[in-house]
């Protein structure tokens, strides 16, 4: 590797570390190292929400994608952007307002628990458990994908490149918990918006024009510059539906919950909106002038995923090259550590002070918060060392599992006051155990292979899931008078 | 055959619904911060 590209990698990564230490300094509680203290400005809880979902797929999955089969790959950037917008406008400033009511509380399980004044503690333990399950496997995924990269762009063994991203990842999050994410998120959805926008922009600038672009691609192959091309209807309507997991991610939610004020609101969600589609054309344009820009010596199979980093090395110079580099590695770092910590709350507040030490002092359980993020890292780790877990199949699944299982659930918890305890309890099983059977259809039923199986797994498991919370909602106990006061507060 | 545009339906699913989502942030965003420094 280029020495000026290696050197702004290494300064990147002081940065992060520093950062980490310097908030390390200023987490004294538990809702400041979980929340930051509920203190985000609009555009950082706009642009960590966007840095920390979209992740490697932004930058070498959707590209890699749309290199290899042209723009029918639009399908999932349009369910994503359609999803994250309904996701702002009508979830985040109604769940900042009700946390707020509920208890102040802080995490999903927490507002769960306060919500529907569950004195049992078990919608605190499920949800809890769903949470630390699908991210296990989300947590090992994004340490495949960064071991992966690791490995190609320092030539390292890959052992070697699992443990190296593992170690810095965990040291910043360990250290300086939501802040030190949320800040580096910042930072990183900055980096990743101008690279993506800069790449095509400099080819169709100096290289070759939007018609050239489609001229050469169409003479390849006309089916490179139709959306619908090989496309079945159940095809775009799984794609389409990947917009509904948005729903229900912890992380993804948590910022929410931490935004300084609902009044900031409006602003984070035109933020986080235009970075969002402006980066997924950014990452669509990447893919597609590079089919053209590569025409006479096209990408092998295995590096179609890296087509954006082949092209920065063309396009720009070795110390632009190296922050690009940066921004990719960081861009799957950045999903991993805000999930590392979304697993560290569930163990710290749901299990230890929720269960074991109702009265821990704050100062204890940011220590065991931390020694959570190890913990998980460690687990996940462990799932990432098997070579036979591919990185996308466990992202949809995980994306499809939060999807169902919170989804209906939040959604419904805001908009309508008579849901129960039972209700909620009955959608979150409902909508993880229909994932985790549809996932495997195909699996318990050998040789049937009618179209449906192929319907993502989110679509039956969100219907499902509300369909099990109105039921169990009507049909069992009232919902208890304080939960309806409680209501009453939050709509007022 | 060689082409030297997209089709109306590619133009169209490219482009229209995630505009439209800027659009309506946009839109939403003034609405909703309407009464917020009076």
């Amino acid at each position: 590797m280029n020495t000026a590209t290696l050197t702004t990698f290494i300064v990147y990564f002081i940065a992060l570390i520093a950062f980490g230490i310097f908030f390390y300094r200023n987490t004294d509680t538990l809702s400041d190292y979980i929340l930051g203290g509920r203190n985000l400005t609009s555009g950082v809880a706009a642009l960590s929400a966007g840095a920390s979902d979209m992740s490697g797929w932004l930058l070498l999955g959707l590209p890699g994608a749309v290199y290899a089969f042209g723009l029918n790959q639009i399908w999932i950037a349009v369910g994503l952007s359609i999803g994250a917008y309904l996701n702002w406008q009508f979830v985040a400033r109604k769940l900042r307002k009700y946390t707020e009511v509920a208890q102040d509380s802080i995490t999903l399980p927490d507002y769960l628990e306060y919500r529907f004044q569950d004195k049992s503690r078990m919608l605190r333990v499920i949800s809890a458990l769903v949470i630390l399950i699908f991210f296990a496997v989300y947590t090992a995924s994004g340490l495949v994908a960064g071991a992966t990269l690791f490995e190609s762009a320092f030539d390292m063994d890959r052992n070697l490149a699992l443990w190296t991203g593992t170690i810095i990842i965990v040291a910043y999050t360990f250290l300086g918990g939501f802040l030190a994410v949320s800040w580096t998120d910042f930072f990183q959805g900055i980096l990743m918006f101008i690279a993506l926008i800069a790449a095509p922009l400099v080819i169709i600038v100096t290289y070759m024009s939007w018609d050239e672009i489609i001229s050469t691609a169409s003479a390849i192959d006309p089916a490179y510059i139709d959306v619908f091309s090989g496309m079945t209807f159940i095809g775009i309507i799984s794609l389409l539906a990947w917009g509904l997991g948005y729903f229900g991610q912890p992380h993804i939610l948590a910022r929410f919950m931490a935004i300084r004020s609902e009044k900031d609101v409006p602003k984070a969600k035109l933020i986080g909106m235009t970075w969002m589609v402006f980066a997924l054309y950014g990452s669509i344009f990447v893919g597609f002038t590079g089919i053209a820009f590569f025409a006479d010596a096209p990408l092998a199979a295995g590096d179609q995923e890296i087509v954006f980093l082949e092209l920065t090395q063309v396009l720009f110079n070795p110390w632009i090259a190296g922050v690009v580099l940066a921004a990719i590695l960081s861009a799957v770092m950045s999903t991993v550590d805000s999930q590392l910590l979304v697993c560290s709350s569930a163990i710290a507040e749901d299990f230890y002070k929720g269960f074991l030490k109702p009265n821990a002092p704050e100062k204890e359980l940011v220590w065991i918060g931390r020694f959570a993020v190890i913990g998980v890292a460690i687990v996940a780790l462990l799932l990432a060392a098997n070579p036979d877990n591919l990185v996308l199949e466990l992202v949809a699944y995980a994306w499809a599992g939060f999807g169902a299982a919170f989804g209906p659930v939040i959604i419904l918890s805001l908009f309508w006051k008579r849901m129960t305890r039972n209700g909620a309890m009955a959608g979150i099983i409902t909508g993880a155990v229909t994932v985790l059977v549809w996932e495997n259809l195909g699996l318990m039923m050998p040789g049937v292979e009618h179209e449906i199986i192929t319907l993502y797994s989110i679509i039956p498991g969100f219907v499902l899931a509300t369909l099990a919370v109105i039921l169990f909602s009507k049909t069992g106990k009232a919902t208890k008078q304080g939960v309806l006061d409680q209501h009453d507060v939050y709509l007022k | 055959m060689e082409e030297t545009s997209l089709s109306f339906a590619s133009w169209f699913w490219l482009f229209v619904p995630m505009l439209t989502v800027v659009v309506l942030s946009i839109v939403t965003f003034f609405y909703e911060t309407k009464g917020d420094n009076e």
